[in-house]
């Protein structure tokens, strides 16, 4: 093979690692878009033989928000294989002891049940907040897309933009406010 | 989809030595007839050889033609190709008619082996613009930039919020209130 | 398959019970059925173990067959590639000096003290059709390639002029079988040789067009499908990069990182371009900086010589007669190489 090909397929094949600041966004619709970027889906080379899944870094996972009644009632089974090692945790529970492990388990079940899903979950890191290593901070060339738009917080505006923002209607001015 | 069940071997179509490129070379080099001159299995591949056998020499005179007759052996056909390989055809009780198409059929063949095709084409240039590559139609801003990028993050395709509207309808009032107390003072 | 009749079925059947009953009244006159032979398999295996065991079996020569015509053959070798041959041409083109040696020694040893042999050997055309090769291939790769530099025509002519690939081509003519040779089984450089001799003898029995046909439909079609720089070895791209810019009048290589990822990781790959006054030269990949710099200048390089991925293709079924045959006139070298030299050049 000559240089020039064998330069060409390093860099056909060459993995991209890309970021995803999952702060407020529902764990499992972010866990499909990360399944694709983890399997090499997005990419025109794509084969499930050809080992062309790419990294995904995914920051702020203890900030993620999940649907409704979902904190309270999803329960995540657990069985360690001896009599009486079943244990049901709740979502709060488990978020508690490990912010990252939501979103792992999340990823993990939305991939198929086959022998290459060891291997890829290999390729997802996960952070519970923005601190990442600098030598995985270096590799990281490219941003997935949020899935759900992150409103701004009342208190993180300045006090003039609250005052001209257009009121639609106001107290009277003898109201008393409980 | 594996293979592993197969007995036939796969690959590719090939043409020896670049055949076709330059000028077309029939690959069947020579084909030995070996028959019976009195066994009744051998008739149709005499009939061939009384009948149709010159007339094949003469229109292909680049294959050498062999007759062999054997007795008590069953008739065949054994073609050796220019790349070595060899074709061996029984035609025990053959009519003259499946001895002339067995005999076209050695003829047009290349010597390869013969497998399973799994493409009907063979290119060495696959592409003119270039193998994809993750790095094609990225945009060079991204060199630049520093992540985590809060507008990359943001997603593109919103509907308008309700709090937008509202900023909007506003915009469009005062507009109204302005044009119109101006057209007062003007007034 | 014909249906068995009622009455076939009905005479078996009956046969059978007349045997039964033989059977069971005299047993020694147990008839034999059919049946496969027990003493069978194993003898074929212990044959087969004892000619694995005497070791493979020296290759015999396709002459020594019951079924060889050697007249029909050389008539066969020519028709088959389409040409006329003049018949005692073609076979002094087979015939090489060390057989004339071998067979001279043999009537020696048989008695005969001065051995006749009516053969000449084909030394006089393999210099011929050496040197008509030799300039033919170079005269149609400067045609094709106006660009590209003389250092790389020469390394093309000189991969295609190598023993390995004409041995290559003479094989896959068929003339193995035919070479009158001492060498068996016959080597690469006899089957060089042996093509040499072809065009050689093609060109005196037919003439130099002809045999420069010949050179073009089976020795350059070679590269078919094949990348031509990876013949030529340029040492440093870089600086004879810089040697040409500098001749055309214009800024000097700047190579810059376009794109890399995974720059921690073993798979990390980088994508640099070259710039020359701010313009885009050349792009390069590589699995580090400077891998991805030298492949960028080589990619510079191609895209002055018109050598890139999507080139025009070099025309195999060109007029060889229609063709200007001028072996003084060389490309340009490439420490003399420059854009204004090719300009008027068509490509």
């Amino acid at each position: 093979m000559t240089a020039y090909k064998r330069v060409q397929q390093w860099n056909t094949f060459a993995r991209v690692w890309h970021l995803y600041d999952a702060t407020w966004q529902n764990p499992f619709e972010s866990a499909q878009r990360i399944m694709k970027y983890l399997k090499g889906l997005h990419k025109p080379i794509y084969h499930p033989l050809n080992d062309c899944g790419d990294h995904v870094v995914v920051i702020n996972s203890g900030e993620i928000a999940l649907l409704g009644d979902e904190w309270r009632k999803r329960v995540y089974f657990h069985h360690t294989g001896y009599p009486g090692g079943a244990t049901w945790t709740l979502a709060w529970e488990l978020h508690d002891k490990d912010p990252t492990m939501i979103m792992k388990k999340a990823v993990y079940n939305v991939m198929d049940g086959n022998l290459q899903r060891r291997y890829t979950m290999q390729r997802l890191h996960i952070y519970p907040d923005d601190d990442v290593p600098e030598k995985i901070k270096q590799n990281i060339t490219n941003q997935i897309r949020q899935l759900r738009p992150v409103p701004k917080r009342l208190d993180r505006y300045a006090p003039e933009e609250v005052q001209r923002f257009p009121k639609v209607m106001d107290w009277p001015k003898n109201y008393i406010l409980r | 989809m594996s293979n592993s069940h197969l007995f036939l071997p796969s690959g590719f179509p090939r043409a020896p030595l670049q055949n076709g490129i330059g000028r077309f070379v029939c690959q069947l080099q020579r084909i030995t007839i070996k028959f019976c001159k009195s066994n009744g299995s051998s008739r149709g591949v005499r009939e061939f050889i009384e009948k149709d056998l010159l007339d094949f020499a003469h229109n292909y005179p680049g294959i050498v033609v062999y007759v062999k007759p054997r007795r008590h052996h069953s008739p065949c056909l054994s073609a050796e190709y220019l790349n070595g390989e060899r074709q061996y055809v029984n035609c025990h009780n053959h009519s003259r008619d499946e001895v002339i198409k067995w005999v076209n059929l050695l003829r047009t063949e290349s010597g390869n082996q013969i497998i399973r095709l799994r493409k009907m084409w063979h290119t060495d240039c696959p592409s003119i613009q270039g193998p994809w590559s993750p790095f094609v139609n990225r945009d060079p801003h991204l060199n630049v930039v520093e992540f985590p990028n809060e507008s990359l993050s943001r997603p593109v395709y919103l509907p308008k919020t309700a709090t937008e509207q509202l900023k909007e309808i506003f915009e469009k009032q005062r507009q109204t209130n302005v044009s119109s107390l101006d057209e007062k003072q003007a007034e | 398959m014909c249906k068995v009749c009622v009455v076939c079925i009905e005479t078996m059947a009956a046969r059978q019970t007349i045997l039964n009953i033989q059977n069971l009244v005299n047993p020694s006159l147990l008839t034999v059925k059919r049946n496969y032979k027990r003493w069978l398999a194993p003898t074929l295996k212990e044959l087969k173990r004892r000619k694995m065991k005497m070791g493979p079996e020296p290759p015999t020569r396709r002459s020594a067959f019951l079924e060889w015509n050697y007249h029909a053959e050389l008539f066969a070798f020519g028709k088959r590639l389409g040409e006329e041959f003049r018949k005692d041409l073609l076979q002094r083109a087979f015939t090489h000096r060390s057989y004339i040696v071998q067979e001279e020694m043999r009537q020696k040893e048989v008695g005969i003290e001065d051995p006749k042999l009516s053969l000449e050997d084909n030394q006089e055309f393999i210099r011929r059709g050496e040197t008509l090769m030799s300039e033919y291939l170079k005269c149609h790769l400067r045609v094709a390639l106006p660009r590209f530099p003389e250092e790389g025509i020469c390394a093309v002519h000189g991969y295609l002029m190598t023993d390995k690939t004409l041995a290559h081509v003479s094989r896959h003519l068929g003339t193995k079988d035919i070479i009158l040779s001492s060498d068996f089984p016959v080597e690469e450089v006899t089957l060089a040789t042996t093509l040499k001799a072809l065009v050689g003898a093609l060109a005196e029995s037919s003439g130099a067009v002809r045999a420069r046909e010949f050179v073009r439909d089976f020795i350059l079609t070679q590269l078919a499908g094949r990348d031509i720089n990876e013949f030529w070895e340029i040492k440093d791209p870089m600086r004879t990069l810089a040697d040409i810019l500098k001749r055309d009048g214009r800024g000097e290589p700047e190579p810059r990182l376009i794109n890399e990822s995974g720059r921690n990781t073993i798979l990390a790959t980088y994508q640099v371009a070259v710039y020359s006054d701010k313009q885009f030269i050349g792009l390069g990949y590589g699995e580090s900086i400077s891998i991805a710099v030298e492949m960028a200048a080589h990619d510079a390089l191609k895209r002055l010589f018109h050598t890139t991925e999507n080139m025009k293709p070099i025309p195999f079924t060109v007029d060889v007669r229609s063709m200007s045959y001028d072996e003084s006139k060389w490309n340009t070298s490439v420490n003399d190489w420059s854009s204004a030299k090719v300009e008027n050049v068509d490509c």
